[in-house]
């Protein structure tokens, strides 16, 4: 579970800020991965419930997995804060939000669509969560060139241009940094001798 | 039940293909409901296109909702919504297992750092979208004023989230409240 420094805190107490960080993002951000800087600014820099290497890692697994990546990122984050009750009530605090919303708008369409404010409102948040990805991503790179920083510039651009450029299916590019992290460490401890 | 059946089976097909973010889910979410089971017209998928626009939550919840609402009411959403998340959420416990049971190892090590270089690269990527989108909201290029501006606002959010370790979430929203101010006031021509 959680790092050793983590606060005490009841069960009931973890579900309820486990609900709650999820719930309010989910509420207002348009972008699904707004949800990872939240949960990196409210689990590991508020709570410590896990560290910012894990964090990374966890993001890794998401954006491995198809779907939608704040519900995974839920599951994930609430298993490790939580166990399966967490998992199950971050995902609640995920999807609820979008399904009462989507309700409601489709009975109010034509007063929301067409909306200036409500148009103006979206369009700043949208502003304040490119921020948000710069930070985000930021924190990745400074956590994956930890340890050396040719081979993850050289596969972060090599994986850029397959997704932005070539727009292959990310499957195969997820195999692809897979076998490459396997031959990576086949050839290192081949090439390095340990003391 | 068997339109609710089906509305799961729509969205547990569409959510084992929709990898790479919420963009790459829409054309997915449109064949399926437009092409493949016929439950609404192109135009009236548009609709969904303009309200992703404008309302919280991760696009594929959004789409599945909508989609299910059309087809069936509320329980339809719920439906869609819950085939939408049921295929993933699985898959992604097992992949958290396998990781879980195995880190520490060197192999682990590389691959995870392999692994999040592909994250990078598709948040990077979405990044770049957002940040176009949000400085030529018409596709072309804006004036001084309004570019500067967007600069200004995005540099800032991101200043105070990064460096300041402001928590993001009201950030994001005072992003918003000052967009809506600035923009209502802006003349329109400017």
């Amino acid at each position: 579970m959680g790092q050793g420094e983590a606060k005490e805190e009841s069960l009931g107490s973890r579900l309820l800020t486990l609900f709650w960080t999820v719930f309010s993002i989910s509420a207002t951000a348009n972008s699904g991965y707004a949800i990872l800087s939240v949960m990196k600014d409210e689990f590991v820099r508020k709570r410590a419930w896990f560290s910012e290497d894990q964090m990374a890692d966890y993001i890794a697994i998401v954006q491995s997995t198809p779907g939608a990546m704040a519900v995974n990122a839920s599951m994930i984050v609430g298993y490790q804060a939580a166990g399966l009750l967490g998992s199950l009530v971050a995902v609640l605090g995920c999807i609820l939000p979008p399904i009462v919303v989507m309700i409601v708008v489709t009975y109010f369409y034509e007063a929301i669509v067409g909306n200036e404010f409500v148009y103006l409102f979206m369009r700043g948040m949208q502003l304040g969560v490119v921020g948000m990805l710069l930070d985000v991503i930021l924190s990745l790179v400074s956590n994956v060139t930890k340890n050396g920083v040719a081979y993850p510039i050289v596969l972060i651009a090599l994986a850029f241009v397959y997704v932005r450029f070539l727009g292959w299916p990310i499957p195969f590019l997820a195999v692809g940094c897979v076998v490459a992290g396997i031959v990576k460490a086949i050839v290192f401890s081949k090439g390095i001798e340990r003391s | 039940m068997s339109l609710l059946l089906q509305t799961v089976f729509a969205f547990m097909r569409v959510s084992v293909i929709a990898f790479g973010g919420a963009y790459a889910a829409i054309p997915l979410v449109e064949n399926e409901a437009v092409a493949v089971q016929g439950w609404m017209t192109y135009e009236q998928f548009a609709d969904l296109i303009a309200l992703d626009e404008i309302t919280p939550g991760p696009i594929i919840i959004n789409s599945a909702t909508f989609v299910g609402m059309r087809v069936a009411g509320i329980p339809g959403a719920i439906a869609a919504t819950f085939g939408a998340i049921l295929i993933p959420c699985a898959l992604v416990m097992l992949l958290y297992s396998l990781y879980d049971r195995f880190k520490g190892s060197a192999i682990m090590d590389t691959v995870m750092v392999s692994l999040k270089c592909m994250a990078i690269a598709l948040i990077a990527s979405t990044f770049v979208r957002l940040a176009m989108a949000a400085f030529m909201p018409e596709g072309e290029l804006p004036s001084l004023v309004r570019g500067c501006y967007t600069i200004a606002v995005m540099s800032t959010g991101f200043y105070l989230i990064h460096k300041r370790q402001i928590s993001p979430l009201p950030v994001m929203l005072g992003c918003g409240a000052v967009n809506l101010v600035v923009c209502t006031l802006l003349p329109a021509g400017i």
